[in-house]
């Protein structure tokens, strides 16, 4: 992507007025989506992001560049920028640039390119259709289909040369059900950061259905109850509590500027001892894996809280210097033109041994959250929300009616206290997760898990 | 700027394509973040990209592309026309060359790029010193930052359009976190516009100060029924996540609720909502919109009435209107309808009288979760809040741990007093406080 002697030109330039560290980051990412909507396609938008950011560090100060002209010229300059921001005595210069060897685990059969439009747009349609054969209260199917081919180089002032390329592909359906008077809506995205081989494992009847019978279901509910009851919150994206409640504040991004409740907790009690919970960036083809970092280093598992304690933070380069801790391959970007901060990958709680048919029926008024949509945190107060976008009422230990999506809220430092019961169908799914270094694709995911009490923003 | 780079593309697409759409940016912005009065971070960003639109054979085609070279401009010409073959949409595509307004907004301020970097590290600085300096339960400033920039947009087309127009901004946002016993409260505050001498320093700061720290020592409120205030800031907040109700291309596409409801009284008659493009204190003002078409102020809601949509060409020519001028799209998005400022005007309802509204009146200052706990095409939202309780028009508690819940368009219905009090925010949407008969308040 860029010559090895010119990169090093640009690395010796950024260092040229003492800083103790220089980095460039690299970018040629081709994107692809299609968009079948109201029984058409109505787009085919490929295009290309091309760029490079970088970044120097003096002490704490980061200071960071980005453009996209790769002309030497234009290189130079943006390594003169930076370089010039602050000022040390000590210079240090580039040695030499050795190339990472790793192997690309995450194996790619099928490239998405070598695959006609024609039979993309085939298995969108039999999503789109089996949505619309739910009944006629499907009033719009929206389907996308995304393809990611990211090419990067990352090479610092240490001597680091690493070269890496991501093939990510996601199906996003969008189901609107509608009798008139109302409208309600579901959506699912399964990814994977995998070839065209993933679509083809799909079965898209399946998927259009199920996102349909969603819509259907919370077009005839009613509004979920108010108040604070317990709540048990299923697998796969039931992990999003996790990800808002504790995952964020477990960034060094937040730590490092004591805008986390987790500070200083390493080794403590922070959750019930059913919890354990791990952030691992080498699952294979899993959406939010890379074989290295946005800073070069090999990604890996690491476990978050064991048995309710607190073991590790997720830290990048900036942050293991701020906080004087080691990188736990967690720097991530959206691309070139945002630095690296710490951000998750895979993240999910593990798998218990409860039984999930006791969960309910351990339950005499309360919510089963099936499956649940987005949510945020201030990782500064540890306030968190999350909403549920399939809902169900649990009566005297039964799951009875179905009722409509609603807000859960609680406080990071104390709802992870609360999980009493966890089970063990752990399931992972994707998401996009924004942040200080923009969206980056996450998995969340955990087994079914009993919180004791949560309150729950109902209308009903 | 980049005529050689239009010419390449126009004689390349002369030969590929029946008609042609250049849309060309180029932005540059520069941030700084101060940490306990230290430099923690600067950023210089330089970007441009060129997105294309394409017809051939009565289709349309997109492509873009950040790299600018002979390659990368035939490659994208002819992803456009590859990806145009798959097009089954048969909406009209319209290019033409548009006139221009009579009087454009001032949106440019050249003032902007004469402040020195050490002015902007100063005033930075300035904005965390005060924020600490406000009160002792401040313990930390976790954000404290200015940032500017500026976008200059080209749009040329095949039929001789040719039109462009330079953008500038600058904010200044502050975080802070102020605690009292066990309870921690986080405020922002934020100056937003093109005037780097016009922010105050002691505005910022005190605002977010102040957020935080009234919340302190909050109670939950008892789940129910109340009439609630908010805040001006939370108006503009709901205004722009429910903003798209109002794009016709929502409307022609099934996912808006205001869909044939043009002429019907849809929010209570002290309600009037428009869009205007042409205003010199709105960060989303223009001269034209992003098919180059002339901008202008579209009234959409008069008096509780439902006027208007907003249009771009395509969707006004399958309502058989005119384009309001509300054109949107990026270099990596295809064409759909943004917003540009929304607004709603002042009346003159102060706080006072608002306050005393009924025996209970909840005032919000704080709304979280608008991306996931808002849904902009049923209406409903159920959203983690913070704010004060007044009885009697007394305020007796800060509040926190509750959620407030409703439909956006029966919200409007249920606007009961507007304020005096407007704001232009950042997103571009400028509103006063309202005071709204019953929300649903949910809690412990």
């Amino acid at each position: 992507m860029l010559k090895k002697e010119l990169t090093a030109k640009v690395l010796d330039t950024a260092l040229a007025n003492g800083a103790d560290f220089a980095e460039i980051f690299v970018e040629n990412k081709y994107n692809s989506n299609i968009r079948l909507f109201d029984n058409a396609t109505q787009q085919c938008m490929a295009g290309k992001d091309y760029g490079a950011g970088i970044r120097v560090f003096y002490g704490s100060t980061a200071i960071y560049a980005y453009t996209n002209d790769l002309s030497e010229q234009s290189l130079l300059q943006a390594a003169q920028a930076v370089a010039k921001a602050q000022s040390s005595k000590e210079k240090k210069i580039v040695h030499d640039l050795t190339k990472k060897e790793f192997d690309n685990k995450h194996k790619v059969e099928i490239y998405p390119t070598d695959v006609s439009k024609e039979e993309k747009i085939n298995f969108m349609r039999r999503i789109n259709e089996a949505a619309r054969e739910e009944g006629e209260q499907i009033s719009q199917v929206d389907v996308t289909l995304l393809e990611k081919k990211q090419n990067i180089l990352i090479a610092n002032s240490e001597g680091l040369w690493a070269e890496d390329e991501r093939n990510y592909i996601r199906a996003v359906a969008v189901v609107i059900a509608g009798d008139g008077k109302e409208r309600q809506t579901s959506s699912s995205g399964p990814g994977a950061l995998s070839g065209f081989e993933f679509i083809k494992s799909m079965d898209p009847v399946k998927l259009g259905k199920e996102t349909a019978k969603s819509a259907l279901l919370m077009l005839n509910a009613k509004y979920a109850p108010k108040g604070q009851f317990p709540v048990i919150i299923d697998n796969g994206f039931g992990g999003v509590i996790f990800h808002e409640a504790s995952g964020h504040g477990l960034e060094a991004t937040s730590l490092a500027r004591n805008a986390s409740i987790f500070l200083g907790k390493l080794n403590q009690k922070v959750a019930s001892e059913k919890v354990t919970a791990i952030d691992d960036g080498t699952l294979l083809n899993k959406w939010g894996s890379t074989n290295i970092d946005d800073e070069g280093m090999t990604t890996r598992k690491n476990v978050l809280i064991e048995n309710g304690i607190l073991k590790s933070y997720l830290i990048d380069r900036l942050g293991a210097i701020k906080m004087n801790l080691q990188p736990t391959g967690s720097g991530r970007r959206q691309s070139y033109q945002f630095a690296p901060t710490s951000r998750m990958s895979n993240t999910f709680i593990d798998n218990g041994k409860d039984d999930f048919e006791d969960m309910i029926a351990s339950v005499d008024y309360g919510i089963y959250a099936k499956k649940m949509g987005g949510g945020s945190v201030l990782p500064g107060t540890g306030d968190f929300n999350f909403a549920v976008a399939e809902g169900y009422l649990i009566q005297n230990g039964k799951i009875t009616e179905p009722v409509r999506g609603a807000t859960l809220i609680g406080n990071g430092a104390g709802i992870l206290h609360k999980i009493s019961m966890v089970s063990d169908n752990l399931e992972l799914a994707e998401g996009m997760c924004g942040s200080q270094s923009g969206s980056v694709p996450t998995c969340v995911g955990q087994p079914a898990i009993k919180v004791d009490e949560i309150i729950v923003g109902g209308r009903g | 700027m980049y005529n050689k780079e239009i010419e390449k593309l126009l004689s390349l697409a002369k030969e590929k394509v029946d008609d042609v759409e250049i849309y060309l940016q180029h932005g540059k912005s520069f941030s700084v973040r101060i940490r306990q009065q230290k430099v923690d971070s600067f950023n210089y960003a330089d970007s441009k990209g060129i997105g294309i639109r394409i017809m051939k054979d009565g289709k349309v085609g997109y492509s873009y592309t950040e790299e600018f070279s002979d390659d990368a401009f035939n490659t994208v010409l002819q992803e456009a026309v590859d990806g145009s073959i798959h097009v089954e949409n048969t909406d009209p595509v319209i290019m033409d060359n548009y006139p221009d307004i009579d009087e454009k907004p001032v949106i440019y301020s050249p003032e902007l790029n004469k402040v020195t970097v050490d002015q902007k590290i100063e005033l930075a600085k300035e904005l965390e010193q005060k924020a600490y300096d406000k009160d002792k339960r401040v313990f930390n400033v976790p954000y404290a930052s200015y940032s500017d920039g500026s976008r200059y947009i080209r749009i040329i087309n095949s039929k001789g359009l040719d039109k462009e127009y330079k953008t500038n901004y600058c904010m200044a946002p502050v975080m802070v976190l102020a605690a009292e016993g066990e309870q921690k409260k986080s405020g922002m505050g934020y100056y937003a516009g093109r005037c780097f001498n016009d922010i105050s320093t002691d505005e910022v700061a005190t605002k977010a100060v102040h957020k935080a720290i009234n919340l302190l020592n909050s109670v939950s409120p008892k789940s129910g029924e109340y009439p609630v205030i908010l805040s001006n800031e939370m108006v503009t907040a709901l205004m722009q996540t429910f903003s798209g109700i109002f794009s016709a291309k929502n409307v022609q596409e099934g996912k808006s609720l205001l869909k044939s409801k043009i002429g019907q009284q849809i929010a209570n008659q002290c309600v009037t909502i428009y869009d205007d493009a042409l205003r010199s204190d709105g960060l989303s003002s223009s001269p034209f919109d992003d098919e180059g078409y002339p901008t202008q102020k579209t009234v959409l809601i008069e008096n509780g009435v439902l006027r208007s949509f907003l249009h771009n060409t395509v969707t006004a020519a399958k309502d058989k209107v005119e384009s309001t001028g509300n054109a949107g799209r990026s270099i990596k998005s295809s064409l759909t309808v943004s917003k540009s400022n929304m607004i709603i005007d002042a009346q003159d309802n102060d706080q006072e009288k608002m306050k005393k509204y009924g025996d209970k009146v909840i005032e919000i200052i704080s709304l979280q979760g608008l991306h996931s706990g808002a849904n902009p095409i049923s209406g409903d939202f159920s959203l983690s809040a913070e704010g004060f309780i007044y009885e009697n028009g007394v305020r007796t508690s800060s509040l926190s741990d509750f959620t407030l819940s409703g439909n956006f368009v029966e919200m409007l219905q249920n606007v009961a007093m507007i304020g005096n009090d407007f704001l232009m925010s950042h997103t571009s949407c400028g509103a006063p406080s309202l005071l709204i008969d019953k929300l649903i308040i949910s809690s412990k």
